[in-house]
């Protein structure tokens, strides 16, 4: 009874306060941007400065439950007819449908919930200019698809959360020793739906720390008939693990994958692309905010950090291909970022780029600039 | 009865959203505007913080509109719901505190990024209670962080503080009593 008399009483009381029963339509703006300066001691150039993103989000909330939103982005400044360089591509288009906080409907072009950055990959996010390696060769961030799935928190256990798709497959013509599964993604571009991929992932969080786990798993035949017909022939498999973990002054985090490619050999033999039958690759991160200790009041983060890495598309090759050991690489970076405010961030790092072919190798200085809104 | 919106900083937005239709105002003038807490969950926030059955009163204060709750003639405390902007969408929450200018609880009644939205956690938001405008409410001070939600932690603290400040002031000038 007493419950009720206060549901009236809210009822009133939210038209009084501008809360509309009925939720307001609404469209929102926002955004990020990276700046990138690096000089590599091979390249004999004064170096390069490059506009490498330009991103605009745009949001449609069309009631409490139904929202849609999306990024554009526009990669190194401009794109000009019969130039080379330069991009511009969706990286996100979806419609979320929220039944509550344990289920959305998602579907759209998403995001592969592969570990930390393929899905948050604002610069202000991460230390270090450009992504880790990690993120180019094992993870072919940003990597995103055509699908469906549902999202959301697993009621009982505070801090667990999911996100599970089905979305078009990768195409096996598309992978390289060199760089993996990344020219094997198809970004929402007239994608082929022979083969499908399963992809999920779920996160724990507490304060101060946040692990998750990543699975994905899907057919690359794209109708090859060598490769074979099934929605889940070529198949390619992923397993991802990562953790964050900040206390005082310090943080840290590491991701983890292993990704295998059991048909490696026959699309060797279709594409001779000399592909790995198993790509793996690590890292490890330790920074710590010296504003902590130089200037206990200030809100500014001045992040000393460095990270180290071992990549390598190679892992395991199929017989019939020789095994590369330039493809084995390890990268360790040194940098520092400053954050005047937590969604602007200057950085400055040096980066050791070694493989255990010892070809090609050199040292690298990166300065940037990134924000977000 | 007066329409009021959420947040006193955007009251001229709000005006303009009813002149110029609603999603394009927001659009343009103020995406925060358009963004308000779905009443059945500020019915339960306040049923969470207050216990169920308390009487529910609205003050206005400057733009702001304040909830005062009691029960049987005997204070329970104010709230206050309001917007900050968390990576890109606003999150809507509730500040209550007690008759002693105490901060009773924080609640995040709608989060609507596609990912994230561990500022609701208990475990995140329990840090709030008990403290007063004496303390800094500061993250990475008083306030621990979530890796990988720091934007949605320092606007949700922001606007913490701001609306403690508010309700403390309000209360201790005797506006809202």
């Amino acid at each position: 009874m007493l419950r009720a008399q206060t549901g009236v009483l809210l009822s009133c009381l939210a038209c009084a306060a501008g809360l509309p029963l009925q939720a307001q339509q609404s469209t929102t703006i926002g955004g990020y941007g990276e700046v990138h300066y690096s000089n590599s001691n091979s390249s004999g150039s004064s170096g390069v400065i490059d506009l490498a993103r330009f991103v605009l989000y745009v949001g449609h909330s069309f009631n409490d439950r139904i929202s849609f939103r999306s990024e554009l982005e526009v990669e190194d400044a401009k794109v000009a007819g019969g130039e080379p360089g330069g991009e511009v591509s969706l990286e996100q288009a979806f419609i979320d449908y929220k039944f509550g906080e344990p289920v959305t409907l998602r579907a759209g072009l998403v995001l592969m919930p592969m570990g930390i950055i393929n899905e948050v990959h604002e610069p202000p996010t991460f230390n270090g200019v450009d992504r880790p390696l990690y993120d180019d060769v094992v993870i072919p961030t940003t990597w995103r698809e055509l699908g469906a799935g549902v999202a959301g928190s697993i009621p009982g256990v505070q801090g667990l959360v999911y996100r599970a798709y089905l979305v078009n497959g990768l195409k096996a013509e598309g992978f390289s020793g060199v760089d993996g599964l990344r020219d094997g993604r198809q970004e929402g571009q007239n994608a082929s739906f022979a083969n499908v991929a399963l992809s999920g992932r779920v996160e724990w969080a507490r304060p101060g720390l946040k692990l998750g786990l990543s699975g994905y798993y899907g057919g690359s035949a794209n109708s090859a008939p060598a490769l074979g017909t099934g929605a889940f022939s070529a198949p390619v498999f992923i397993g991802a693990i990562d953790g964050r973990y900040e206390i005082g002054a310090f943080q840290f985090r590491g991701e983890a994958a292993t990704e295998s490619i059991s048909d490696a050999a026959a699309i060797n033999a279709l594409y001779g692309n000399a592909v790995g039958s198993r790509v793996a690759g690590w890292y490890l991160e330790a920074g710590w905010n010296a504003l902590r200790l130089l200037a206990r009041n200030s809100s500014h983060h001045l992040i000393l950090f460095s990270r180290y890495e071992e990549d390598d598309t190679h892992a395991a090759v199929p017989s019939g291909t020789p095994r590369n050991p330039a493809f084995d690489r390890r990268v360790t970076t040194l940098g520092l970022t400053w954050k005047p405010i937590s969604q602007l961030a200057f950085k400055g790092d040096y980066q050791f780029r070694r493989n255990a072919a010892h070809q090609l190798e050199d040292d690298v200085v990166s300065l940037g600039l990134g924000w977000m809104f | 009865m007066r329409i009021e919106r959420l947040d006193g900083r955007w009251g001229w937005a709000s005006h303009l959203t009813l002149l110029l239709g609603v999603s394009l105002a927001s659009a343009i003038v103020c995406p925060v505007a358009g963004q308000t807490a779905p009443p059945k969950k500020l019915a339960a926030s306040l049923d969470r913080v207050f216990g169920s059955g308390a009487r529910v009163d609205s003050l206005p204060v400057d733009s702001s509109l304040v909830l005062r709750v009691s029960r049987a003639d005997s204070l329970l405390g104010f709230a206050v719901v309001r917007n900050v902007i968390g990576k890109d969408q606003p999150i809507t929450f509730l500040v209550a505190t007690d008759p002693a200018d105490h901060l009773k609880d924080v609640d995040v009644l709608a989060y609507r990024e596609p990912y994230g939205g561990e500022v609701a956690y208990d475990a995140w938001r329990k840090q709030f209670r008990g403290k007063t405008t004496s303390d800094p409410l500061r993250v990475d001070g008083d306030i621990r962080s979530i890796s990988g939600a720091t934007i949605s932690v320092n606007s949700v603290t922001a606007g913490v503080r701001v609306a403690l400040s508010d309700l403390t002031r309000w209360h201790q000038e005797g506006r809202i009593k």
